[in-house]
């Protein structure tokens, strides 16, 4: 499989604290091929971002990935690289993009200066083509008057812009994967959608693969091929995104389709929200993690983890009601879709 | 041009502020009982003692003269001396800022540096034996007044290893730039606060850099430990540093009274407290006013600066 870029295999982070080990990822493989958009969606504290920065090498004590854990990129094994190696990948092979525009951006330094920083540490331009490459990727990522706005600072940029500015930098060194962590979350919802156009666009000219980590689902709807939903450090449903929109099988899934805001709704219905908190992961849940919160928990929830069911396509879930002795629960939930469809 | 008018409108308030400190000043020597010549001429006949508050203008009430000295003041005229006859406070500065200078520059320029260093060194090897002992030492440094430090350095070092002589200071031509062996001792014991406050100003501020989001996107970069520090994290951890940074070299300057004296150097701090004793106005007044004046635009230099370490900062709104 030569279009395969980067294959995580069962990975484990955990971070060891005063009062304990927290297991913030238990054992997670996705794979991402070259030039596909892979979503993961998960609410705060699922993993979504130790995740993200595994991939990255940006995992620091008191954090670490256990033995056993692989992340294939381009069929070599990120976790034997040397420090040496991780800095050549960083920002070359593969770029970030984080959450917060206004606080990743270094606020004493000229944004201009920022993005040649990639550039002049990977060797990808001199000095004096790198200042011109700045230019270049600001007005490509739709920021006017680049000439006068690379020698700004962060604060003289409005949000959007310096997400842009973010993503210009992440995309300067032309990277193969882009992991954008919650790109849009700091953004009012008009610039949320032109900085996902935005990359939309950039992938379909750079050919670069995205791993898009979201809470909302709202957000990936329509731009990604794949969706992962992570909750408590597993990957209980994966599918592609028509599979996860339309033929959801994990009752956590189901309570995030209901927890994404919708305009078409007949009876304005205020939004559900999912009772409870996720498990501490201090401790971990012999069984299914979802269980204290799902609403068609059983016994056996409590006490087994739920083996994986397979539902053809890549799409599958972790749940107990898959199972050929539960019951056949789901039923309330289709028939909302329907009604929904219906009106549609 | 705003910027013009910026620094105008700072100038006008500094002018108000050293007119206030100056006016506070007068006040509350004059409020204090008695005055500088009361235990010189109680033994002196009459006339003699009238002729003397005659001189020195005590003899008139206390507004008129406020008036007379602030008239003076304007004119860059403090008056003389009570207590040191033929000595104003140009001459006394002339004879006891370098001294003084000396000592202090010598002070920071150590004290800072070998503070900056180790907050630097405790900062990047936080958690490990280093950071401890840095941590250990800027407390014991902090907590022991500098005179003890002082007088226990005059001791053992001095006194027992006679190493370095006990007191004195360089004069004449080595005024700048010898007797170096003179001035090993009290540049030491003057330079252990500042190596505490600085060290422990620079770790702390480098710990809150070091978790800032932006440090993590420079090490997402791909930029080595070391150019995340270099680029990213000094510059932006040196924003406080620069605050407090000429606040300490005006201080310095200015001298400190329990080193000059323990060590008998002939600085201009200890001359403040002893004319302050001796309630010495004019000398009290001038040196009160020229310092002042000192913190006032270093207070303002500290502003400019700002705004060259961090670009969010303008000088106008």
């Amino acid at each position: 499989m030569d279009d395969l870029l980067l294959k995580v295999e069962d990975l484990r982070v955990s971070y060891h604290t005063y009062a304990g080990e927290v297991q913030s990822v238990r054992g997670v493989s996705f794979d991402v091929k070259r030039g596909e958009t892979v979503a993961i969606v998960g609410e705060s504290g699922c993993g979504k971002s130790v995740t993200a920065k595994s991939i990255m090498g940006l995992i620091m004590d008191p954090g670490e990935v256990k033995e056993g854990s692989h992340i294939w990129f381009e069929g070599k094994d990120l976790t034997q690289n040397t420090k040496k190696q991780w800095r050549d990948y960083r920002g070359n092979e593969c770029a970030m993009i984080f959450q917060d525009a206004l606080t990743s951006l270094d606020p004493t330094m000229r944004v201009g200066k920022q993005i040649e920083e990639v550039l002049l540490v990977h060797g990808k331009a001199s000095r004096a083509e790198a200042a011109g490459k700045a230019v270049e990727i600001l007005r490509r990522v739709g920021i006017p008057n680049p000439e006068i706005r690379v020698r700004e600072y962060p604060h003289q940029f409005s949000g959007g812009m310096r997400q842009r500015a973010m993503i210009a930098t992440a995309l300067v060194c032309g990277p193969k994967l882009l992991i954008a962590d919650e790109p849009t979350t700091a953004l009012d919802v008009t610039i949320q959608a032109q900085i996902m156009d935005l990359m939309k666009e950039l992938q379909k000219d750079t050919g670069a693969a995205i791993i898009l980590i979201t809470h909302d689902l709202g957000v990936v709807a329509g731009i990604v091929k794949r969706i992962c939903v992570m909750y408590s450090g597993k990957i209980v449903e994966r599918g592609n995104s028509a599979d996860i929109f339309y033929h959801p099988h994990h009752p956590y899934t189901w309570s995030l389709l209901n927890a994404v805001p919708r305009l078409d709704l007949e009876n304005k219905q205020s939004l559900m929200t999912i009772e409870g908190t996720p498990p501490d992961l201090l401790d971990p849940p012999k069984g299914c993690p979802f269980c204290t919160r799902c609403r068609y928990c059983m016994p056996v929830c409590r006490e087994e983890e739920p083996p994986v069911t397979d539902f053809g396509d890549g799409h599958e879930a972790s749940c107990w009601l898959q199972d050929e002795r539960a019951p056949r629960t789901d039923a309330e939930f289709m028939h909302n879709l329907k009604k929904q469809e219906n009106k549609d | 041009m705003q910027t013009l008018k910026y620094i105008l409108k700072r100038l006008v308030e500094m002018f108000i502020t050293l007119f206030i400190i100056a006016t506070a000043t007068f006040f509350l020597l004059a409020a204090v009982p008695g005055d500088p010549l009361e235990s010189r001429a109680d033994r002196l006949p009459e006339s003699v003692r009238n002729n003397l508050y005659l001189k020195y203008g005590l003899d008139k009430p206390v507004l008129e003269r406020y008036v007379i000295t602030m008239k003076g003041m304007l004119k860059g005229d403090f008056g003389e001396s009570v207590t040191m006859p033929g000595y104003d406070i140009s001459r006394l500065l002339k004879e006891t800022l370098a001294p003084s200078a000396r000592l202090g520059l010598q002070t920071v320029i150590i004290g800072i540096t070998v503070g900056l260093l180790l907050g630097v060194l405790a900062a990047m090897f936080r958690g490990t034996w280093i950071d401890y002992l840095v941590i250990f030492f800027s407390v014991l440094m902090i907590s022991v007044p500098t005179l003890i430090f002082g007088l226990l350095l005059q001791k053992y070092v001095a006194g027992r290893l006679h190493l370095f002589p006990i007191i004195g200071w360089p004069k004449g031509k080595d005024l700048w730039l010898g007797g170096w062996k003179y001035t090993v001792l009290p540049t030491l014991t003057g330079c252990f606060s500042y190596i505490a406050t600085y060290s422990r100003l620079l770790k702390t501020s480098m710990l809150d850099v070091v978790g800032q989001d932006y440090v993590l996107a420079a090490r997402a970069k791909g930029l080595s430990e070391a150019q995340v520090i270099r680029r990213h994290v000094l510059r932006n951890s040196f924003i406080p540093i620069i605050t407090s940074l000429p606040m300490s070299v005006a201080f310095a300057l200015t001298g400190s009274f329990f080193i000059e004296k323990i060590i008998s150097i002939p600085g201009f701090g200890r001359y403040y407290v002893e004319s302050v004793q001796s309630r010495d106005l004019s000398i009290v007044l001038g040196q009160t006013v020229l310092m002042a004046a000192l913190y006032v635009v270093v207070v303002f230099l500290v502003d400019i600066l700002y705004t060259l370490v961090d670009p969010r900062i303008r000088l106008h709104k």
